[in-house]
């Protein structure tokens, strides 16, 4: 097995990933199913760059024709996915935020009022 | 008590006269300065009403939510939505409490189309508000002849049932979807509308719709 450049520098990118899901989960920054979810993410990736005929198996159980095209679309669906939960977590924020305009608003009129 | 609430941004050229319009026709005018960074909430102090001020810009959904609080917690009796910028017809106040008296329904909304005083720009009156009623329509259950009016009156059941979650203007949609879900009665009632700005767009429509549709996912 031949390893070019571009496989190295993903590999360890990958491998310093790893190591940051496992720091954060140690540091309470991360849930056990959200440190599952990502070092599962990334040790497929660290499979599919090292091994990248592997994702010609699984293309072709699906019926995809090229393992590199499973890649681009799961890749695809997963930023979309992000960007939504992303997009939810920013709007409930923003409701916290409201409700904290919202008392402090109160609280400075009716303490006048008194 | 019947209490305005009058959301206001950056209203300080018409908030004045705003509040003492409503004087002779309600109880107390709270008007909920929406983070202006002007001279509104100054404004509105000194014509007389009682100002709710958010520190930073919350939109109007949120702003008319405050209002709603703090008319819980002074035990109002009926309460109006009222735009600060001088759009509505203080004339319309009167009758349209004594109508929601009347028919002992619980929500009023303010309708441009039940009688020929408003004057709408014709992209809106054609295709902007037909649009937004079949989609307010869709979201809420209920069929109004003017799906975003802000003119509304709440008896206290109303507004003890009506909590509005959306921060922007999708609170126009969820309103009336709340009254479905806490069967409460309504009715319409005409009311005039004088455009000083052209206010929402299709691109407002659409924000509204995405509002909506994320709000499904929020806890």
């Amino acid at each position: 097995m031949t390893i070019n450049l571009f496989q190295i520098l993903f590999a360890c990118f990958f491998i310093l990933a790893i190591a940051g899901v496992f720091r954060r989960y140690r540091a309470a920054e991360l849930g056990k199913r959200g440190a599952w979810f990502w070092m599962l993410f990334w040790l497929v990736a660290l499979v599919v760059v090292l091994w990248p005929n592997s994702t010609v198996l699984f293309a072709q159980k699906l019926g995809i024709g090229r393992g590199t095209d499973v890649v681009l679309y799961v890749s695809v669906a997963l930023v979309f996915f992000l960007l939504f939960k992303l997009h939810i977590k920013i709007e409930s924020i923003g409701r916290d935020v409201t409700r904290v305009v919202r008392e402090h608003a109160l609280q400075e009129t009716l303490e006048k009022k008194k | 008590m019947f209490l305005a609430l009058v959301p206001a941004f950056q209203e300080q050229q018409r908030i004045g006269s705003v509040v003492r319009s409503l004087f002779d026709c309600v109880d107390g005018v709270v008007v909920i300065d929406d983070g202006s960074s002007d001279k509104t909430a100054d404004t509105a102090r000194l014509a007389g009403a009682v100002v709710l001020r958010h520190s930073i810009n919350r939109g109007q959904g949120a702003a008319l939510e405050t209002g709603h609080v703090y008319a819980r917690r002074v035990h109002a009796d009926y309460v109006l939505h009222f735009d600060g910028d001088g759009q509505f017809d203080p004339n319309d106040i009167a009758p349209a409490l004594r109508a929601l008296k009347d028919s002992g329904a619980d929500v009023l909304f303010g309708s441009r189309f039940l009688d020929r005083r408003s004057t709408i720009p014709w992209f809106k009156k054609k295709l902007v508000l037909p649009a937004a009623r079949r989609i307010n329509a869709f979201f809420t259950g209920l069929k109004l002849s003017d799906a975003h009016n802000g003119f509304r009156i709440f008896n206290q059941s109303a507004l003890s049932k009506i909590r509005m979650t959306h921060d922007r203007m999708a609170h126009a949609t969820e309103i009336p979807a709340l009254v479905k879900k806490h069967h409460l009665s309504y009715i319409e009632f005409p009311v005039k509308v004088t455009y000083h700005e052209y206010g929402q767009g299709v691109r407002g429509g659409a924000q509204i719709i995405k509002d909506l549709l994320f709000a499904r996912f929020i806890k």
